[in-house]
């Protein structure tokens, strides 16, 4: 059959034609799926993962930063809900763009000119952030503003955290801070900063090309592993006593830095804790200290100003008494003595005869009282705080019986807090090394104290060892690790590092050492009925130009059974006084005193201590009831005005009545109305010191019957007046006491 | 009338006679059905943000298969010889009037390629496209023996030309070809007006198509070849390049060219085919569709399909195409004028260069040029176009005498 079609005409042209148009079509088609092939099977990760990452949104669910507590459970640190800001720039338009301005300008506070250019130098993109760290109520109002204007799709907030410090600048340079991304910068923020962070939880979501959310599309929420919660050894109110006495010291001696620790000795916890100057975490930049912060304005130089305030922070900053090394000086005797009795070097009978001077290796080691000490003993060679003897002691141990000691003591070592910045001794540095250099001469000076240099921490430790009968423990500052339920991660238990000495050794020395405190050199730090023990030290300081000071107290109270051992170290004092005795110990004993008052450690008094509870209550009548006042606590009384007169015309009790020191004395004026009474409150089953202390609350003064004054075990069994009569304020109360076992039968009687 | 019925009578009747190619009919339905159910899936994020409403593309599109579909089986049912003279005259009359209407339209995305006429709006380019074919197979056709002879010119000028060359290089077809070359130049040149760079190259390589299935001497395509390239230069060198033109080719060439402009919309399309795999996140996974892909619903559809449908579904996708092609071509050898096959080769390879061009702007082998994917980008107009150009290869097909083995 005969085909009349195209290429059915015999041309050549015709035929090559559309062979070479289908070849070519042909040809590109399946360049185009080699092409694909390529792009998906080669290329395809690639490309895939460049999606993906462009398709996913995560949204970082914050993990609570835990909480630190005190001992008492008061929070030092806590993080609060806070919010972050931040707009879509790619959807702000013509319509909106006044509006979201405004808002940022208005409620945010931001600068106009300033988030204009920067919305639009994003306004490609979908994520500013525009402000952090809004609180609820600029949240609430922002919040209500996009409703407002339908900016729901432009400004978006999502939920942050702050860290709150409530106490301010309470133990600071222990707490530490954290930064802007909420991580720990120093102290314990710094040092647990992994536990206490958690673990950040996500939302994964896809979101489309606008940014927005494809809310049904498949969503996974990780949950946030909640910080751990920390319990510190640390106890506010012992805190607050240690710093309240630190700052008196700083100001009243115009030192540049203290430093003090209270610890627990009997297990190394650190109760307080301070160093000053110091800052307030919430606002840690800022330069706390007035006087630091006038020495800085006065600085012209701009740039000059800037280093020296970043100077000043991080000095500021620094936990000192953990990370400063200072020479001991005689504080160091003690161990001096404790080395050398152990090892039988001497022993409580050693006599010396101290000239004033000692000659050791062409040199002369000269005593503060150059005309010497006469004949001495172990013992005195503390209370005189002599440095000859010490010499002698020194050079009689020899060399390797010295360092064995230094080092039992824990001198050459860090301490291991669980803190970070712990400063580490380095051998000829920081002490001698018998390994490296150690001369007679080294010997002569390290016996004193001098040329070796501790921290303050490593004195508080090594001093609690002498009072908790010659255990060395290792210092720390967390107790307990709480989940976010509060339930008990972990508990830390108080380690012994070593037996240092015996606990006969470290039992005579702490008995030298209370002598110190009764009649040497550290009578500032005497607390009645409290038996501290501790020495003294004052140091020069050789690195400066001018002769500065370093005056110290390190000890522990009561002698017997120690429950908590102090040092203070008051750096360049630039008073008239400089000397450990005159300046750190009665800082030392005002808070020896008021920390075992306030851990209700009950004093037991000597004799001659109880010759002195009792007191004659001056004659006031007739003075102006400032006067008066000021008599009565110069007497040690305390003092109760009645009415609002000026003048005081009469005084309960009458003058010259023998009553308890720290007793009431109730002035009546003018017109004071005698119908005012105090109520006898119930006094039974608490010892005289707690019935003292009740006494006293309540307006009364109590007599004691029964007992003796030095047995802590006796209790009230009986009293004068019943329970709710009333009297006059300041009347006396007597109340019967009997040891425990007696207490039973005055029960029968009764 | 009455010389309507002689012209009707001459050509043949007003109907087609015999059955349609029903392999072309059935890798054409083929084609339309995937090319919905992918515009649906490619679009819905899109339309739902844009429009309000996720079915809104597919479902217009669907209206203008519908019509399509309608005008595809008319045409189908017509003698295709009747459109001779109808479709060479009348069609480029109102193609080109409509260019013109085009142009003279307010501008939209910064293009004049829309005729708005009150709810109905159409792309005359996409009219065009098709009577150029029809107008150049007619010429062709109907002077094919001018365009084939060598007999030298007769005028003093071209006998001078062709003393002066030494061959007689101004023969008659030098007329014909002449005039191919004006309609062809009319029509890039008046869709070119309309800012629709493209649509002007299409027309373009649809002129060079039919020359060659016209057999016009290879001479030609070098002498236009040349000629065009001298044009490009000049227009080069004369700043006529339009700078978003010029940054295209830029931004083809450097791959980390301002991604979050010019680049954008080529980045998001490979990420979305490299995301495709072998075998495609399956069909409605696509994420880059999520208002990443700009224009999912046109040019870029097929980075869509490739993601959903993977390396094997695209192939699967091309090899339909081809096969579409190739029965075309054998319809059209086997079509009983010369017109006819013309017209059908025509149309199917016009067909194939567009599906070449789409996928190499998606994948990022040519520089951005906006080229729709026949039968899966949203358009209502070239859709019910491409339609009715299948239309006439169907109605070829009837007196095509395809030898069945």
């Amino acid at each position: 059959m005969a085909r009349d079609t195209y290429l059915n005409k015999k041309s050549e042209t015709a035929r090559r034609g559309v062979l070479l148009l289908l070849f070519f079509a042909v040809f590109c088609l399946g360049l185009c799926v080699a092409r694909i092939g390529y792009l998906t099977l080669v290329k395809g990760d690639v490309y895939k993962s460049k999606a993906e990452a462009q398709q996913l949104s995560v949204k970082t669910l914050n993990a609570t930063r835990g909480t630190i507590y005190d001992s008492r459970m008061n929070v030092l640190a806590q993080s609060a809900s806070v919010w972050l800001v931040y707009v879509n720039p790619s959807k702000i338009n013509d319509e909106n763009r006044q509006a979201v301005i405004d808002g940022m300008v208005n409620i945010l506070g931001l600068d106009r000119e300033e988030i204009t250019a920067k919305l639009k130098a994003n306004e490609k993109y979908g994520y500013l952030k525009v402000k952090g760290q809004i609180e609820y109520a600029e949240k609430t109002k922002l919040s209500s503003y996009i409703s407002e204007h339908e900016l729901g799709s432009v400004i978006n907030i999502d939920p942050d955290t702050k860290r709150y410090y409530p106490n301010g600048d309470l133990a600071s340079t222990v707490i530490g801070f954290t930064g802007s991304d909420g991580n720990g910068l120093y102290g314990i923020e710094y040092y647990y900063d992994d536990e206490l962070t958690g673990t950040n939880g996500r939302i994964v979501t896809a979101k489309d090309g606008m940014q927005t959310e494809l809310r049904n599309a498949f969503e996974t929420t990780y949950d946030a592993v909640q910080g751990t919660n920390l319990v510190l050894t640390i106890d506010s109110e012992i805190q607050t006593i240690l710093e309240n006495a630190l700052k008196t010291a700083i100001e009243e001696n115009g030192a540049s830095n203290v430093y003090g620790i209270v610890m627990d000795p009997q297990t190394g916890a650190v109760l307080a804790q301070a160093n000053f100057p110091d800052y307030d975490p919430n606002d840690p930049y800022a330069i706390h200290d007035e006087a630091t912060q006038k020495e800085l304005d006065k600085i012209k130089n701009e740039e000059e100003k800037q280093a020296a305030v970043t100077e000043a922070r991080f000095s500021q900053w620094k936990n000192k008494s953990i990370s400063d090394f200072y020479e001991p000086g005689s504080v160091f005797k003690v161990f001096l003595v404790s080395g050398a009795m152990e090892e039988g070097v001497i022993d409580e009978n050693t006599s010396y005869y101290c000239e004033g001077t000692i000659n050791i290796a062409d040199r002369t080691i000269k005593d503060y009282t150059p005309t010497g000490h006469g004949d001495e003993t172990p013992k005195t060679l503390l209370v005189n705080s002599c440095n000859t003897f010490s010499v002698y002691v020194g050079q009689k141990m020899g060399v390797d019986l010295f360092y064995k000691y230094f080092d039992a003591f824990g001198f050459t070592e860090k301490t291991g807090i669980d803190l970070a910045g712990e400063g580490v001794p380095v051998a000829n540095i920081t002490y001698h090394s018998p390994e490296i250099s150690f001369t007679t001469s080294d010997l002569a000076s390290s016996s004193f104290g001098q040329t070796v240099s501790v921290t303050p921490l490593q004195i508080v430790t090594a001093v609690s060892a002498i009072g908790n009968g010659g255990k060395l423990m290792t210092p720390y500052i967390v107790a307990k690790k709480l989940d976010s339920a509060g339930n008990i991660i972990s508990e830390t238990k108080p380690t012994v590092k070593r037996q240092v000495i015996s606990e006969k050794t470290a039992s005579t020395v702490a008995s030298y050492m209370e002598e110190v405190v009764n009649s040497g050199t550290g009578t500032n730090a005497y607390v009645a009925g409290y038996h501290v023990a501790g020495k003294t030290g004052t140091s020069e300081k050789l690195t400066s130009k001018d002769v500065v000071y370093l005056a110290s107290f390190a000890g522990f109270a009561p002698r017997e059974d120690p429950k908590v051992a102090v040092v203070i170290v008051i750096d360049e004092p630039s008073g008239a006084n400089y000397s450990g005795g005159v300046i750190a110990s009665p800082i030392a004993g005002e808070v020896i005193e008021k920390t075992l008052h306030y851990l209700g450690i009950e004093p037991s008094y000597s004799e001659e201590e109880m010759a002195n509870m009792t007191a004659s209550a001056p004659d006031v009548i007739g003075m102006s009831v400032t006067e008066a006042e000021r008599e009565v606590r110069a007497s040690k009384f305390n003092v109760r005005v009645l009415g609002k007169g000026d003048t005081v015309i009469d005084q309960v009790p009458e003058a010259d009545r023998n009553t308890p020191v720290n007793g009431v004395i109730v002035l009546y004026t003018e017109e004071s109305n005698y119908a005012e009474y105090a109520k006898v409150p119930d006094f039974t089953g608490l010892t005289m010191w707690q019935a003292n202390q009740l006494a006293i609350s309540c307006g009364l003064n109590l007599k004691i019957s029964g007992g003796s004054y030095n047995g802590t075990d006796a209790v009230a069994y009986k009293q004068e007046y019943d329970v709710g009569e009333e009297l006059y304020y300041g009347s006396f109360v007597t109340v019967y006491f009997a040891g425990k076992g007696s207490t039973g039968a005055a029960d029968a009687e009764g | 009338m009455g010389s309507i019925k002689k012209y009707i009578k001459k050509q043949g009747g007003l109907w087609a006679v015999g059955p349609v190619d029903i392999l072309f009919f059935v890798f054409l339905l083929a084609i339309i059905t995937i090319g919905l159910v992918m515009l649906y899936s490619s679009t819905y994020p899109y339309a739902y943000y844009y429009e309000g409403k996720s079915s809104y593309y597919f479902t217009r599109q669907l209206q203008a298969v519908g019509l399509g579909f309608v005008a595809m089986v008319l045409i189908s049912k017509i003698n295709y010889k009747i459109f001779v003279d109808v479709g060479a005259h009348l069609g480029t009359l109102v193609s080109w009037g409509l260019l013109i209407v085009a142009r003279l339209m307010p501008e939209y995305q910064g293009t004049h390629r829309w005729v708005y006429i009150g709810p109905i709006q159409m792309q005359p380019s996409d009219l065009a496209k098709l009577t150029l074919i029809l107008t150049l197979a007619m010429w062709l056709d109907k002077y094919h023996s001018t365009v084939v002879s060598k007999k030298p010119m007769t005028s003093e000028f071209a006998k001078r030309i062709n003393g002066f060359v030494g061959k007689p290089v101004m023969n008659d077809s030098v007329k014909i070809i002449a005039i191919c070359g004006g309609i062809i130049a009319c029509y890039a040149g008046l869709v070119l007006l309309g800012s629709h760079l493209s649509g002007t190259l299409l027309m373009l390589i649809v002129g060079v198509i039919m020359m060659v299935l016209g057999e016009v001497r290879w001479k030609w395509f070098v002498i236009g070849g040349t000629a065009l390239i001298v044009l490009l230069v000049v227009a080069y060198e004369a700043g006529l390049l339009k700078d978003y033109m010029e940054q295209r080719i830029v931004a083809w060439r450097d791959k980390d060219y301002d991604p979050l402009g010019v680049r954008w919309q080529t980045n998001q399309a490979l990420y979305a085919i490299g995301s495709g795999g072998l075998f495609g996140k399956g069909i409605g996974n696509s994420t880059q569709k999520y208002l990443y892909v700009s224009e999912p619903q046109n040019d870029m559809i097929f980075s869509i399909v490739v993601e959903e449908l993977g390396f094997v579904g695209a192939a699967l996708i091309i090899l339909l195409f081809a096969l579409l092609v190739w029965r075309g071509v054998v319809i059209g050898v086997n079509a009983d004028s010369r017109y006819g096959a013309l017209v059908a080769m025509g149309i199917v390879f016009q067909l194939a260069v567009q599906v070449i061009l789409n996928i190499a702007v998606a994948t990022d082998s040519v520089p951005n040029t906006g080229i729709s994917l026949p039968f899966f980008s949203y358009g209502r107009t070239s859709m019910i176009m491409n339609m009715a150009a299948m239309g006439f290869v169907l109605s070829i097909s009837r007196s095509a005498r395809i030898k069945r083995r």
